[in-house]
């Protein structure tokens, strides 16, 4: 069980705070106290007025230094989570009618190894606690990976891929002793908004393929996202990053929709041309009727 | 455009009326956290404005004494929020900011209530203790804590101007003491650039004044002898 920062907890399970505190680039002052601490314990202690603040401070020292030595391992970890994810869904775009089965099955691959890999190692880092205090940290890493996962699901079944489910599959990664890494429900909205941008790009490359259902798909389940968060966002604690996404993706869905709208007004002229590739009308003004 | 469903599958709807769900009661909480630190500032006001007669000179005894008695006022409040808090186990952090700058201040208060008695540094376990934030689930924040010592800080170079012109000419040199004393143990720390490390800064600036309210006075032999070490037990005639 997560425990807030009990600074008994730190001292009693390290014997020597100090010397811990110098394991951070050895700093004289820690050190100096540290000897104090020791040799104090075993003969009558000198009062001066400020060893007392020393030996309190140097505890303070130290577990400040653990907390933000941790916090720079979750913020590593957490950058390659995205950088590892951003490739899962450059590598989803590349999808078409002909590649899809071969895109997917690599995509999907090395999602697993984005969850093998990378969340495995914020779960080291995380080692079970400070989930809600360190979640800045990390949460940039889980938004994207949150996306990719969404992303590949979409393009493999046409559904969303929810949190329960996306959850069940982190659960393994985390030793049953401890709390385990779970994405809360602001970082899966987040990612879920951020989702929405991807598949505007999705449908347009789909159209640009002339593959026009498929599009369509896009444009439906976009719009069902968009309303159901529409719903959730003003529930959110501190959404005001989450409302800023909420415009973006409103015009993501009308992007869609629009693009949509193009092929779906001039469809009898892509037959007509007999071309499968109907790129070209992409840049050509509305003809006045 | 095939006339498609209008309504999203079964499965969205049922995740995200979930979602709301949880929120909602995320809300109610959220709202329970904020009426009982809303009292918590209530009392923090009075304590402070009782505590600034401080400035104006009155015994300390007469000073200290309703801000004493108000600290039980909050040590039952700050218990209030630990029971709301035990309902969502694990998310003290989630919800810390709707608390954190109040702490700052009641941890501020305390420790200057606590040096004018005794002119030493209140301990984060000795405040802990007075609020009743020693417990596994719900402890005072050590960085709540350090802040609130620089709020202390903040209020120094006011209180020795104001304790010379009352004709306390021995205040500047224990506070020089123990605010050189407070910056070196704060020297201590490896701070990242946050609001600590900008408080910090801050008590920089205190130390500076009084600094320069001791020297003032030294050089015009105001100051009385500093030869003699005191124990650092604050007396105030």
């Amino acid at each position: 069980m997560f425990h807030a920062p009990a600074l008994r907890s730190w001292i009693s399970s390290s014997r020597s705070p100090i010397i811990m505190a110098s394991k951070s680039k050895t700093h004289r002052l820690h050190q100096l106290s540290g000897t104090a601490l020791q040799s104090i314990a075993k003969r009558p202690r000198t009062i001066t007025t400020e060893s007392y603040m020393k030996d309190a401070f140097a505890n303070y020292a130290g577990y400040l230094n653990e907390l933000n030595e941790k916090r720079e391992r979750v913020v590593k970890s957490s950058r390659d989570i995205t950088i590892n994810s951003k490739k899962v869904i450059f590598q989803v775009h590349r999808i078409s009618r002909d590649n899809k089965e071969e895109v997917l099955k690599k995509a999907e691959a090395d999602l697993e190894a984005v969850k093998d890999q990378y969340i495995s190692r914020l779960v080291k880092e995380l080692q079970g606690t400070d989930f809600w205090k360190l979640r800045r940290a990390y949460s940039p890493g889980v938004q994207e990976y949150v996306e990719a996962a969404t992303f590949c699901k979409f393009c493999r079944t046409g559904t969303l891929l929810d949190l329960e489910e996306l959850n069940a599959g982190l659960l393994p990664l985390s030793d049953p002793a401890i709390e385990p890494l779970q994405i809360n429900v602001f970082d899966y909205l987040l990612g879920l908004a951020d989702l929405t941008g991807e598949l505007m790009r999705l449908a347009i490359g789909r159209i640009s393929d002339g593959e026009l259902e498929f599009a369509e798909k896009i444009c439906r389940f976009s719009r069902d996202i968009y309303r159901e968060l529409t719903l959730v966002v003003p529930l959110m604690d501190n959404n005001s990053d989450m409302k800023t996404k909420m415009d973006t993706m409103l015009q993501s869905v009308l992007k869609i929709e629009n693009a949509c709208l193009s092929v779906h007004v001039r469809g009898s002229e892509y037959t007509l041309l007999g071309s499968s590739d109907p790129s070209f009308l992409m840049g050509v003004p509305d003809m006045q009727s | 455009m095939t006339g498609g469903e209008t309504d999203a599958p079964a499965s969205m709807e049922k995740q995200f009326e979930d979602f709301r769900v949880k929120l909602d009661e995320a809300g109610s909480l959220r709202e329970r956290i904020r009426a009982v630190v809303n009292e918590i500032e209530s009392i923090t006001r009075l304590m402070h404005a009782s505590l600034l007669h401080v400035h104006q000179s009155r015994p300390l005894s007469e000073v200290l004494e309703k801000p004493k008695a108000q600290v039980d006022g909050l040590k039952e409040l700050y218990g209030r929020l630990a029971e709301v808090l035990c309902e969502c186990p694990g998310e003290y952090y989630r919800f810390h900011n709707d608390w954190r700058s109040e702490t700052q201040t009641v941890v501020s208060l305390l420790a200057f209530m606590h040096w004018l008695e005794t002119g030493k540094l209140l301990m984060h376990t000795e405040a802990e203790e007075k609020l009743g934030m020693n417990q596994a689930e719900f402890a005072l924040d050590i960085e709540d804590y350090l802040i609130g010592l620089c709020f202390l800080s903040n209020e120094m170079p006011r209180y020795v101007v104001n304790q010379v012109l009352a004709g306390n000419y021995d205040c500047p040199r224990k506070v020089l003491r123990f605010l050189t004393d407070l910056h070196a143990a704060f020297r201590m720390l490896n701070l990242r650039n946050d609001f600590l490390r900008k408080k910090f800064d801050s008590l920089k600036y205190d130390l500076k004044r009084v600094e320069e309210v001791y020297y003032d006075m030294k050089i015009r032999h105001l100051a009385n002898g500093d030869s003699a070490e005191d124990n650092g037990t604050q007396g105030q005639s």
